[in-house]
């Protein structure tokens, strides 16, 4: 599903943000990325997104070499990938509805789509209830709900969440990190970059640690390594 | 707030452009006047037989850019002057001068060109025709009529051309503001996976309608406006009421609202390209 060969990332001359990664993930799993502040785990995501450009070495994501992929066709590769941020990023002058509608607008679905989709995935994140609301109506960890139904309403391979339980208390950050197990179960391949050590520890899942833009651990069932 | 501010300077440029290009239509309608009344009058050697006027009539005729080739026979030319400068006394003279024409030898051809800046070309050619006496030629009117013609169409060119890159700077500044206040949205568009065209599109009509609304406007307004304003100048100054016979207003925006349209928009196209190029790759 997802593929790293020795790929670096360099901003600027001195030591590269993401150096000589080579990585594999297969459909389905469920992947923590951990590390400090600068260690390349958001670069990484960006990497992913095509919203940078590998230094050197080669992206393939569902058999798409993104080294190679033309302009054109990068909105189409990434209409397969939802993206959740810790700062939600909901345009705050529409409702729940169509906050969620609209990822479906972008890409041009019918309205009798949209329609159906769009209650369906607010029951799946717990806010059909609330599909009225204002962004600013809903705690951090609603918004944050809202924020994962539109990276999934357009049922994506892949859901990458960078750092999605940042601005949340504890008890919201289980309810999401809960939300996003369940996505994964239903089959989308989830990767989360996160500082969260209790969440780590307590979902037991595959963790990446990078230190200084390698990879230092890779472990099955793993742990949050300190630095 | 910035899309009214964008619409008024807009409509400001394009009011200044319908202006000026109504000006421009009604000077040049009035150099073509002028033109079309200067022309060159040939003579001929004295006893020169008819054939011989006729050939050097024909040779004037054939050349291309001769616009009308007109005989005044002596005695027409006797009739003209009479008539000219003596107007109803003329009688009197008729007496006097009976059987005696004072202008016997004054029998010319009087050619008008099409352009009046091919008139010089035009008398260096008749003067090496065989007969020829004489040419009397307006070179001053030509040469000024020229002139102001060529200024007219260099200055409307600069100043059409100042107005344009001044709009286009607008509405890309517009346009720019416009991105920046739907940054977030915009960067959302993106990472969900909408087209190039579905995130400009918004952006390109929005400049291409300033320019539709910012052209309508003064043109709406100059339409109304230009026949009051030809009465009003004709009436106050008088003296131009002589010689200035304005261009019909159908005739003029019968052109004008179509290139001030196709001016707007494109405009508002080329403006709002430019930025979303610049600020808008996905």
């Amino acid at each position: 599903m997802i593929d790293l060969d020795r790929v670096s990332k360099a901003y600027a001359k001195g030591q590269p943000a993401v150096d000589e990664i080579s990585l594999h993930v297969d459909k389905g799993e469920f992947v923590f990325i951990v590390g400090d502040s600068g260690s390349g785990k958001s670069t990484l995501i960006k990497l992913l997104l095509k919203e940078l450009e590998p230094t050197s070495g080669t992206i393939t994501v569902n058999g798409q070499v993104l080294n190679t992929m033309k302009r054109r066709r990068i909105p189409k590769y990434r209409r397969g990938v939802g993206i959740v941020f810790q700062d939600f990023r909901l345009l705050k002058d529409r409702n729940v509805y169509e906050n969620v509608a609209f990822a479906q607008r972008v890409i041009g679905y019918p309205s009798r789509v949209i329609k159906k989709r769009v209650p369906e995935t607010l029951r799946l994140v717990g806010l059909a209830e609330k599909y009225k609301s204002l962004p600013k109506q809903l705690s951090g960890g609603e918004q944050q709900r809202v924020a994962l139904a539109r990276a999934l309403v357009n049922r994506p391979e892949i859901l990458l969440a960078d750092e999605p339980t940042g601005n949340l208390d504890p008890g919201n950050s289980y309810d999401i990190m809960k939300l996003l197990e369940e996505i994964n179960e239903r089959g989308t391949t989830v990767l989360v970059v996160t500082h969260n050590k209790e969440l780590v520890n307590t979902f037991k899942k595959r963790v990446i640690t990078m230190r200084r833009g390698v990879i230092a651990h890779d472990e099955e069932e793993g742990e949050y390594i300190e630095a | 707030m910035f899309s009214l501010a964008s619409i008024a300077t807009m409509a400001a440029c394009i009011f200044l452009f319908g202006l000026f290009f109504s000006l421009v239509w009604n000077f040049t309608s009035i150099v073509k006047g002028a033109e079309e009344g200067v022309g060159v009058t040939v003579f001929f050697e004295a006893d020169i037989e008819q054939a011989k006027i006729d050939e050097i009539g024909d040779a004037i005729k054939a050349r291309p850019e001769v616009k009308e080739v007109k005989f005044v026979s002596a005695d027409e030319a006797w009739d003209e002057f009479k008539s000219d400068y003596f107007g109803n006394k003329a009688e009197g003279l008729e007496e006097g001068f009976k059987d005696d024409n004072p202008l016997a030898n004054s029998a010319s051809y009087e050619v008008y060109v099409n352009n009046i800046e091919d008139q010089a070309g035009l008398v260096s050619y008749i003067e090496t025709l065989d007969g020829v006496r004489d040419i009397s030629k307006s070179d001053v009117a030509a040469k000024t009529l020229s002139t102001v013609n060529t200024l007219i169409g260099y200055v409307a060119v600069a100043i059409i051309l100042i107005l344009l890159v001044v709009s286009i700077f607008l509405i890309s500044n517009t346009v720019s503001i416009a991105i920046s206040v739907r940054k977030s949205e915009i960067s959302i568009m993106k990472l969900i996976g909408a087209t190039d065209l579905f995130v400009r599109g918004p952006f390109i009509l929005e400049g291409v309608i300033i320019g539709i609304i910012g052209a309508a406007i003064p043109l709406g307004g100059l339409f109304f406006v230009y026949e009051k304003a030809c009465t009003y100048i004709l009436t106050k100054f008088s003296v131009l009421a002589s010689f200035i016979n304005p261009v019909p207003r159908g005739q003029i925006f019968e052109i004008l609202i179509p290139v001030g349209l196709v001016l707007g928009v494109g405009i508002g196209l080329v403006g709002s390209i430019i930025t979303v190029r610049k600020h808008l790759r996905v």
